[in-house]
């Protein structure tokens, strides 16, 4: 991936390029670039003064970071108890059964990632799953498919197209 | 977009708050107030406002309404909802289809639509106002209820609700110190987890040392399950500000934060528009309101660490480190963010202030009990009617709000346990369900109040998953510093898992708890020391379900995938692998199916007529649809044996003991089949002149035909069982008998067989017969006379039996069933009592009797007394009393009572040592069946009282196992194994049409006429194509296991 110094340091400079602001630089940073990509940790250990040993500190201890690319599409399946409790486990089990792969990877086309989150606070529409922001009621095993379907037509139809 | 006027001052400030509560009063034009929290917008509350604007738009209304889009109204179940002003009127499940008729009917023409009111899940009424919904009426929306009011947008729907004047309040005449009394006056304890007295920390703060100071929000709620901050912070983000604006004052602190996580993205919208707005209107900033005290609030994103909730680990993260936590002291009241002092509070602490300065830290100390005053919100959720957040008066009890407000369980299930705290507490079982909601009296039962999360869990939950589940959230979210919690509870989870997975050891529960006391000891942050709390509450309360994983291999929620592997084999009393002869079905393997059906069933034919199919209840199809049609699946098959008469092959003839079994029923047959099958010489017998013992003369042959019992009973006879019928036990001979015979053990499978008395005037009449002598009477062919007008006393499958029975006779006109409780607590099978209302038999519901009337010998009626349902008991049901002086006859020619039957045990001579207990079932151990008297066992409806056929044939299988050890000399303790199928059959690739479509079918039955006055069989077979369809519907749950996944190569 080709990161451009110029653009992480206007992040850094965003937000005055204090050392204070460190999670908040990497939060736009992967909000900018879908994951945190090293380059771009190192840029910031540099600018700020602050030891990259430091900087992936932060990126590996918070949960939001993911240090590895991240697919088009995020699913992040909620594992909180309340969903848990309503089957949660199950669904999780269900996307991981039909994209084949683990929580926290990419599947191999780079379509989607499954992420799981320990409450999005919407306890009553458990079991919860979001995919880029959607959030679905309810979810059970048979949903798990249409969902994916969903997103698997929406690429279909957007064949030939430059995203992002 | 409005002119944004900085407020110069107080004066200023007080005339704007004013106006804007005028113009809330006089304003009677009709408002659509539309709930659109983040859970009211993922069920839909932006297409419904869409909807909704669009009708307005092009009817040109806007004049006649408005629409107010505000946050969480708390009733998240309800959502999408809308709430109707000025009359209060509660819709709720709102659709945008519902938009026009919302705004024509109910708006313009003042109908209520009836559909969309809450319904009672206890009492099924409708309640029209919010005021009169269960959920709202015994809460106290003190710090919430203005959610309901205001758009949170919108600073002015803040002013409107007296917002900021609290602010104005002390800026105007109240000094930080008497800010700081009036907050400890009344009692405020912190709402985020600890309760710490939150005057006293204000105070800390105030007088520690330093010109620098901060104050800080805490929005990181972490605690799965609670999410009332962020209804907060979406829904009334002002008063969360004002809140903070006053601590500062108090304090003298000039920056502020507001720490809140990332999963929030509406709240930090909300927050942020709210912190803009107050700095342009100068209530933030420089100089607010003219006067010399300053304050910027700023906003620090969380990224996901559960840690971050303690408020050291916070405070690195604010100042852009990795969220570790530090020792305490020094208090972040002394030394916190910079090294300054600071002051933390939760979010809903914040938003307890405006309203405590506003009507007085005395009004507030007047809710709640003596040591924790005010109200607390809690998130009701998992297994509950009412989801939602709750906000009610510190020292309710449990009961009330979960059973009450929350209006029960769903489904009907019986309450487990409440899970309160988060990751940080405990869970809470029934016996302790009137504790008063007090910070006290949580810790004290072993839980904590926590940041107000209420997990509600029932029969279906497994308390070492729950165990399991938040220890592996904790070994995630530890911060890895300390040794004890780092290790401790990564171990304690891996001990767990293994009891979860069927392999935990004895010495488990002691280790486990060992470990937990050391993490608790040892830990140097909050996380740590109360990670042990869900094991050590859960080894408390529910020990005997994590000897139950570990003695028996058993999970008695079925829940833990490696224990119960698929639920239908792992419910049924005798094991029938029903998930593998159904992928035999899909694949058309009926030869297969058949042979996996025999293998533990030697009455398959019956069972695929009468059996109650425990396993269809665990079906996890039927968890989000209809559960898989087993028990017509099993019948297909063995019709199809019937139909190419497929035998059982003969089998072993090594001479080995003689064995008696008394009572040829399906507990004698089983025991004798299998005997015989091992090389005993199994005999029988039995009192009545035919086999089958209830098969024979209780199921009617519309249910079960003679064809069907006769097949399965030949294959058992060839197994080289001996039958002797028409010998009575206690009367032909005695179990001393066979002993001195050669008989070297015996089984008693004797039923239950003696109809219970009702115990009313009148009921030796002679036209009172009871259920299981009209029954035995019909099934050997002989005639009965029965009158005209029959009534059945009784809702078990006797009473729906006999009543079916009865509208075959020649004679009978009419039979009214008479149930003493409703509908839904009959324990007949729910396709019997649909098949009998569709032969026009009636049921009156909440009827006992009390006299039967004669006239000349002759039953002429019975007397009965009218009964009620009353209050939820203990399990959630609701218990019948009878209503006083409104007793009424009804009029019969026949009366039959079927309220059950008890074994009749006068056989038991002098010479047995045999123990009865007090309901006439033999005591015997209910692993082994062995008995007091050596040599004898007993099993069936004799042991249990009146179960149901394939419990019989469980007691059956495992007699026989006893027996043969009993024979063999060796020891008869039960070895549990885990659940498994014999074999793992290939999956089949459902299209996904097939998926969408898949349905469970229809069973054909025989139209009511063609059931008049015959015993024809009236449930009709599957065709070969509906059983390979519904086959294929199967989610093979037994593919789950870590073998079942290696078997199939995943």
């Amino acid at each position: 991936m080709n990161i451009e110094t110029q653009k992480v340091k206007s992040f850094i400079a965003k937000h005055n390029s204090e050392k204070k602001a460190l999670i908040s630089i990497l939060q736009d940073i992967q909000k900018e670039y879908n994951y945190l990509p090293q380059e771009a940790l190192r840029i910031i250990s540099e600018t700020l003064g602050i030891p990259l040993i430091d900087v992936v500190g932060a990126a590996t201890f918070y949960r939001a970071f993911s240090l590895k690319p991240r697919g088009k599409h995020i699913i992040t399946v909620c594992v909180g108890t309340a969903c848990h409790v309503r089957g949660g486990p199950k669904i999780l089990g269900e996307f991981k059964r039909d994209l084949d792969i683990d929580e926290g990877e990419t599947t191999k086309d780079n379509q989607f990632t499954l992420e799981t989150v320990a409450c999005l606070g919407c306890c009553a529409i458990g079991p919860v799953v979001v995919v880029d922001g959607n959030y679905y009621a309810q979810t059970n095993m048979r949903k798990v498919k249409s969902i994916l379907n969903t997103y698997r037509k929406k690429e279909k139809e957007n064949e030939g197209y430059q995203q992002n | 977009m409005k002119d944004i006027n900085k407020i110069n001052s107080i004066e200023d400030l007080k005339q704007i708050i004013n106006n804007q509560i005028q113009k809330r009063i006089s304003d009677k034009k009709p408002v659509l107030i539309v709930s659109s929290g983040t859970c009211g917008q993922a069920r839909g509350s932006l297409a419904l406002i869409e909807a909704l604007e669009q009708v307005i738009k092009d009817e040109y209304l806007h004049d006649e309404v408005n629409i107010k889009v505000t946050g969480c109204h708390g009733f998240c179940e309800a959502e999408p909802n809308i709430i109707i002003q000025p009359q209060g009127i509660f819709y709720q499940h709102v659709k945008p289809e519902d938009a026009k008729e919302i705004i024509f009917e109910t708006i313009l023409n003042n109908k209520i639509i009836d559909r969309l009111l809450v319904s009672d899940p206890v009492t099924g009424e409708k309640a029209v106002k919010e005021k009169d919904i269960r959920f709202y009426k015994k809460q106290k929306r003190v710090v919430s209820g203005d959610n309901a009011l205001i758009d949170p947008t919108d600073i002015d729907d803040y002013f409107s609700t007296g917002g900021y004047s609290s602010l104005a309040k002390i800026l105007e005449r109240i000094s930080p110190e008497e800010v700081v009394e009036t907050v400890k006056a009344s009692g405020l304890r912190g709402r985020g987890g600890a309760g710490f007295p939150t005057g006293l920390k204000w105070q800390f703060a105030r007088k520690a040392k330093g010109d620098i100071k901060y104050i800080i929000c805490n929005a990181d709620e972490g605690d799965p399950g609670a999410y009332m901050d962020r209804s907060l912070m979406e829904g009334n983000p002002h008063r969360i500000l004002e809140g903070m604006i006053i601590g500062a004052y108090a304090i003298g602190a000039r920056e502020g934060y507001i720490y809140i996580r990332a999963e929030y993205p509406l709240a930090l919208r909300h927050i942020s528009l709210a912190i803009k707005r107050a700095e342009q209107l100068g209530l933030l900033g420089d100089n607010i309101l003219g006067t010399d005290f300053s304050l910027n609030i700023h906003i620090s994103e969380g990224a996901g660490a559960f840690v971050c909730g303690e408020e050291t680990a916070l405070m690195a993260s604010i100042e852009g480190r990795v969220g570790e936590p530090r020792q305490k002291p020094p208090f972040p009241a002394v030394k916190g963010l910079w090294g300054k002092p600071t002051n933390i509070n939760n979010v809903e602490t914040w938003g307890n202030i405006p309203i405590i300065i506003d009507k007085g830290a005395e009004w507030f100390s007047r809710i709640g009990t003596n040591e924790s005053k005010g109200t607390k919100i809690f998130s009701l959720v998992g297994k509950i009617n009412n989801t939602g957040l709750v906000e009610v008066p510190i020292g309710i009890t449990l009961r009330e709000v979960i059973f009450d407000i929350g209006g029960g369980i769903p489904g009907g299930k019986k309450f487990k346990a409440v899970q309160t705290g988060g990751p940080s507490g405990g869970c809470i079982p029934v016996e302790m369900l009137d504790l008063p909601i007090d910070y006290d009296t949580l810790t004290k039962a072993g839980s904590i109040m926590g940041s107000g999360g209420m997990i509600v869990m029932d029969e279906n939950t497994c308390m070492v998953d729950i165990a399991k589940y938040f220890l592996n959230f904790l070994r995630d979210e530890s911060c890895g510093k300390c040794l004890s919690c780092r290790e401790g509870i990564q171990r304690m989870w891996e001990i767990v898992k293994d009891i979860s997975e069927g392999n935990g050891k004895e010495e488990d529960l002691e280790l486990l708890e060992e470990l937990a006391n050391i993490v608790k000891d040892a830990s140097m942050c909050g996380l740590g020391q109360t990670a042990s709390n869900p094991v050590l509450s859960t080894l408390k309360y529910f020990k005997d379900e994590y000897e139950d994983h570990i003695k028996r291999k058993k999970c008695p929620a079925v829940v833990c995938t490696e224990i119960v592997s698929s639920p239908c084999q792992y419910t049924c009393p005798i094991d029938q692998e029903a998930s593998v002869y159904i992928a035999l079905i899909a694949h058309r393997k009926f030869e297969e199916a058949l042979k996996i059906i025999r293998k533990d069933n030697p009455l398959p034919s019956v069972c695929g007529r009468v059996c109650h199919h425990p396993c269809e209840k665990a079906c996890r199809a039927g968890e989000f649809g209809e559960p898989i049609a087993i028990r017509s699946l099993k019948r297909f098959v063995t019709d199809w044996a019937i139909e190419n008469d497929y035998r059982v092959q003969n089998n072993n003839k090594s001479k080995k003991d003689k064995v008696a079994i008394i009572g040829a029923g399906p507990s004698g047959l089983t025991a004798g089949y299998y005997l015989s099958l091992k090389g005993y010489q199994a005999t029988i017998f039995e009192s009545l002149p035919v086999p089958g013992g209830m098969l024979a003369i209780a199921i009617p042959d519309y249910r079960l035909p003679k064809k069907i019992f006769n097949f399965d009973f030949d294959n058992i006879i060839k197994s080289g069982v001996t039958i002797n019928t028409n010998k009575t036990l206690g009367k032909d001979f005695f179990i001393d008998d066979l002993f001195k015979e050669g008989y070297k053990a015996v089984f008693i499978a004797i039923g239950a067989h003696k109809s219970m008395k009702l115990n009313i005037p009148n009921e030796d009449s002679k036209d009172v017969i009871q259920a299981i002598e009209l029954l035995k009477e019909v099934n050997l062919g002989n005639e009965v006379e029965l009158g005209e007008r029959v009534g059945i006393i009784g809702g078990g499958n006797a009473a729906v039996d006999a009543a079916r029975v009865a509208i075959r006779n020649k004679n009978c006109k009419s039979v009214t069933i008479l149930y003493r409780r409703t509908r839904k607590e009959m324990p007949a099978f729910e396709e019997e009592i649909e098949s009998a209302i569709e032969e026009g038999i009636g049921i009156k519901f909440l009827t006992s009797p009390t006299r039967v009337l004669t006239q000349n010998g002759k039953v002429i009626g019975v007397e009965c007394i009218q009964m009620k349902l009353g209050d939820l008991d203990a399990s959630g049901r609701r218990r019948p009393i009878p209503i006083e002086g409104s007793e009424f006859s009804i009029e019969l020619d026949t009366l039959i009572p079927a309220i059950g039957e008890s074994p009749d045990t006068s056989f038991v001579s002098n010479k047995d040592k045999l123990s009865i207990s007090k309901w006439n079932t033999i005591l015997v151990n209910k692993e082994t069946l062995l008995t007091d008297q050596i040599g004898v066992f007993a099993g069936g409806d004799v042991a249990t009282g009146p179960r149901t056929v394939v419990e019989a044939i469980s007691a059956g299988k495992t007699a026989a196992e006893s027996i043969e050890k009993y024979l063999e000399g060796k020891s008869l303790t039960k070895e549990y194994k885990l659940t498994r199928p014999s074999l793992y059959v290939e999956p089949v690739e459902l299209s996904e049409e097939e998926i969408e479509e898949a349905k469970r079918p229809e069973l054909s039955k025989l139209s009511v006429k063609q059931r008049q006055k015959n015993f024809n069989e009236v449930e009709l077979t599957l065709t070969e194509e509906m059983a390979v369809k519904e086959a294929r519907r199967c989610l093979r749950c037994e593919l789950e296991t870590e073998e079942g996944k290696k078997a199939i190569g995943r």
